[in-house]
């Protein structure tokens, strides 16, 4: 290809239309403002008040009056601690085997790996339940003792749920890296080993520190595993619920969900800066990389694969057993009778939680298309800003934006048709992921060519004819991503809508939760494989539209 | 049509881009800002077509005052470097695009697009998407979508740097064609010199946001104002005045009167007298046949000198010359 580019990188146009984009600001913004910041300071409120509303520090003195908290706050750092340690080595081990080396069956391994993804966490606690619990399928076929309630069971389901999410970043890092720089390594005398020591391993720090921050996060803030296999191990997700749902303590809820947050936000600020500083690669990949035949290395690689996978599989198999299963553990007659009317309250969990996710995933893909769009067009003084603002959600634990939701909402002008509607649990769930479909959709924003934008501009068209003429056509595939993740999300979320919900509103994810507790693990399974179905349909619907797209699409 | 830019200046973030820029582009007009990477050219021309706003001055067609005016409302073709078709539509639809956006009767619009694709050489290739097209029948699908609208001026934002050599100058020459043939007024943005010498009837040359020389290619080549519009128009040897009051002194009498810093004098390879002579001061260091041409590199008094000499020279690496020059122009900072 010939000539430079000449044009220095300046700030993008000013003299295009300001009252567009202010417009396509104004709704995603106010969103933002009502039903995030507002709830999240109501929280922080909350924390420092008394129940008078004067201000005082006296709930987080009650911290330390019981002893149950500090504890339960050293066991949260612990199992974050030691999630993050297993979870980065078995997600190394995967993306090098995946990407690096000549083991089969690798599509089965990125198949299972799907699995944790597709059901909320607190289904692979109860597939271990099922599995290795007091009553567990284990113990019942063998006859050996077994007992995963506590810090093992839950540092197990903490990893199986983390895996797929680490593999995923540090194999993204990995195709970045260019065969090239391989085959510069190999011609200087370099061993595979030293290749990987100083050509892989440099391109994966960061992909490694990332991850690392988001699944400690994950870990710190989750309650799907923690309420089903924590046992007598309390963590701090734990505390929250038992003070606001057992107790109705809110202000002690709102002080530990501030005390969850700190963590939850210095980590994602690091993960943040750790992702920033990632190696992008070369702009030309150049030839693809076929890794070089070394049978010890493959056959390690592949008992690990083995060791990783298959639990996932086993739990994951395991509900689908129990699903079909009479009275799980005394009769294991296979029935279909926990789907036929076994469940008790019917579909309706599903459908709502079907109707709900919908709403949150057109709801939100508005949201974020019209933010993008809106920001690609604001001056940097005003983008910079809401840019932080809109990737904030991933620094909040769904349970304190849920608390924020209840503290908020329960009273005023919207609680009349909004408090227990489904439209409020949409709205939890949206805003809670709302990060990860945003930066999704500006990444897909970046693939617009300014120069067509121009050109709308420059033939006499108008805000209207720019997004759809020059950016839809773009972000397009975007557009696709972000609905679906915002629904599977949406499917599977406990966290953010476990105070939410009402009788008269069940979710499937939280009558898995209820039918656990009660014992009826069989329902429980039934309605969590449900759940995996649906997020399994859309995942595929997601594929075929994305290829779809992608035949049809003219991007010269 | 007369198009006017009065003293326009720009500042992004505290850097200058623009600084108190003024020339003007008249009636059928070719004009070329040429310049290297960060000079302000293509900042120049996104105002001229209302995408940036500058900070001061005024832009003026045709006696109207233009400078806040948006750039829909501008009536000007616009043809950017690359990726500017939009990828989901034909290329026939590429073009029918401002015709539509607009508001023309819809029933014309075919008719004219097809016309256009004719005119641009790919009458055959309506129905293809950008993607199936070659970098330089897109960037003729981009031309012909920027005139079809029936623009009041043509803007030209390096339109053929990203395409092969050898695509680049056949365009070139359409391009120059059509316009001529339009009699639409161009203003091009490219950093390539032989570009701005092979089609511009005006050379605007730009560096660090300011206007350093305008012309006609012939008038920046032989006699740039400059030593920056010496050495990026072409290769210059540049010789301080105090060389050539020993070496050369008869280029003196046509020196502009100054401190001897002040003034270089600016020999092009071609203008060089190059004879053997066993007691010249210079030594030809290097020499290159290039078929019609051969090209010299000469150590002569301290310093190195280009010189292009016919091609069947008999000079030899090593061989003692004597230097002598035909023509000179003297230039300032």
């Amino acid at each position: 290809m010939g000539g430079r580019v000449s044009s220095v990188a300046v700030p993008r146009a000013v003299a295009r239309p300001r009252f567009g984009a202010v417009l396509l600001l104004a709704l995603p913004v106010l969103g933002l403002l009502l039903f995030f910041v507002h709830p999240l300071l109501t929280v922080l409120w909350r924390s420092v008040t008394d129940a008078q509303g004067a201000l005082t520090l006296a709930n987080y003195a009650r911290l330390f009056d019981d002893p149950g908290l500090p504890r339960a706050a050293v066991h949260s750092v612990a199992i974050g601690l030691a999630t993050t340690l297993t979870t980065l080595a078995f997600g190394l081990c995967l993306a090098m085997a995946l990407h690096r080396s000549h083991m089969p069956g690798k599509r089965l391994v990125r198949a299972a790996l799907l699995l944790p993804m597709l059901a909320p966490s607190l289904v692979l606690g109860l597939g271990l339940v099922c599995l290795l619990g007091r009553n567990g399928l284990l113990h019942r076929l063998t006859g050996i003792p077994t007992d995963i309630y506590g810090f093992w069971g839950l540092l197990l389901a903490n990893t199986l749920y983390g895996l797929p999410q680490v593999v995923m970043i540090v194999s993204a890092a990995l195709e970045r890296t260019p065969a090239r720089h391989y085959d510069a390594a190999a011609s200087m005398g370099a061993t595979p080993w030293r290749q990987f020591v100083d050509v892989t391993m440099p391109r994966l720090r960061f992909a490694l520190l990332a991850a690392a921050f988001l699944v400690f996060t994950e870990t710190l803030t989750d309650f799907g595993s923690a309420v089903v296999v924590g046992g007598s191990y309390r963590v701090l997700a734990m505390e929250i619920y038992s003070k606001v749902v057992g107790q109705l303590d809110f202000a002690m809820g709102a002080t530990l969900g501030v005390v969850l947050l700190v963590p939850a936000l210095f980590s994602v600020w690091l993960g943040r800066l750790a992702r920033r500083r990632q190696d992008n690669g070369d702009a030309s990949p150049g030839r693809a990389l076929v890794p070089s035949r070394h049978a010890m290395r493959d056959k390690l690689l592949g008992i690990v694969s083995i060791a990783a996978v298959l639990p996932i599989v086993a739990v994951v198999g395991t509900v689908a057993y129990v699903s079909f299963v009479k009275l799980w553990p005394y009769n294991r007659t296979l029935t279909l009778a926990n789907y036929t009317g076994g469940m008790p309250d019917g579909f309706g969990p599903v459908a709502t939680s079907l109707w709900v996710s919908l709403l949150a995933a057109v709801v939100g893909v508005v949201m974020v298309f019209a933010l993008s769009a809106g920001l690609r067009r604001a001056p940097p003084a005003l983008a910079r800003p809401l840019q932080v603002l809109a990737a904030f959600p991933a620094a909040v634990p769904g349970m304190v934006l849920g608390l924020g939701y209840v503290l908020t909402f329960n009273h005023g002008a919207l609680s009349a048709w909004f408090y227990g509607s489904a439209a409020i649990v949409a709205a939890c769930s949206l805003y809670h992921y709302h990060a990860q479909a945003f930066l999704t959709m500006q990444t897909g924003m970046r693939q617009v060519p300014d120069a067509l934008e121009d050109a709308v501009a420059s033939f006499g068209g108008d805000t209207r004819h720019v997004l759809r003429d020059a950016v839809l056509p773009f972000a397009m595939p975007a557009l696709v991503s972000s609905f679906f993740y915002l629904f599977m999300r949406s499917m599977v979320t406990l966290s953010g809508v476990i105070f939410l919900v009402t009788p008269d509103l069940g979710l499937a994810s939280v009558a898995v939760m209820r039918l656990d507790e009660n014992g009826f693990l069989a329902q429980a399974a039934a309605y969590a494989m449900c759940v995996v179905v649906a997020g399994a349909l859309a995942l595929a619907a997601m594929r075929f539209l994305l290829h779809v797209l992608k035949d049809r699409r003219h991007v010269a | 049509m007369h198009l006017r830019i009065d003293d326009i200046a720009k500042a992004w973030g505290g850097h200058t881009v623009l600084d108190s820029v003024s020339f003007n582009a008249g009636e059928s007009d070719f004009v070329c800002l040429l310049g290297p990477s960060g000079c302000g050219k293509t900042t120049l021309l996104r105002i001229v077509a209302g995408l940036t706003a500058p900070d001061r001055g005024r832009v003026v067609l045709d006696g109207r005052d233009i400078t806040t005016l948006p750039a829909r409302d501008r009536r000007m073709g616009l043809v950017f470097q690359s990726y500017s078709l939009f990828p989901d539509m034909t290329a026939a639809a590429n073009i029918g695009y401002p015709m539509r956006v607009r508001g023309e009767a819809a029933a014309s619009i075919p008719a004219q697009a097809a016309a256009w694709l004719e005119r641009v050489g790919l009458g055959s290739l309506g129905e293809r998407f950008p993607d199936q097209l070659s970098g330089g029948q897109q960037q003729r699908v981009a031309l012909a979508r920027a005139l079809a609208a029936n623009p009041s001026m043509l803007l030209l934002d390096e339109p053929l740097s990203a395409l092969d050599p050898s695509i680049r100058g056949q365009l070139r020459g359409e391009i120059r064609a059509l316009q001529r043939s339009l009699g639409i007024p161009t203003i091009m943005v490219t950093h390539d010199q032989d570009e701005a010498l092979a089609m511009a009837d005006t050379i605007v040359c730009m560096n660090q946001g300011r206007i350093e020389q305008i012309g006609s290619p012939r008038c920046l080549y032989e006699r740039p104002r400059t030593r920056f519009v010496a050495a990026f128009i072409g290769h210059a040897n540049l010789l301080s005045t105090g060389l050539v009051r020993d070496a050369l002194p008869a280029f003196l009498e046509r020196r502009p009167p100054g401190r001897d810093e002040t003034y270089d004098l600016c020999l092009r390879p071609e203008d060089l007298l190059v004879d053997a002579d066993p007691r010249g001061e210079g030594v030809i260091e290097d020499i290159t046949f290039l078929g019609n041409v051969a090209r010299a590199d000469i150590a002569w008094r301290g310093r190195r000198l280009l010189a292009e000499l016919p091609g069947r020279s008999p000079l030899v690496r090593g061989e003692a010359v004597s230097i002598d020059a035909v023509r000179g122009a003297w230039v300032g900072a």
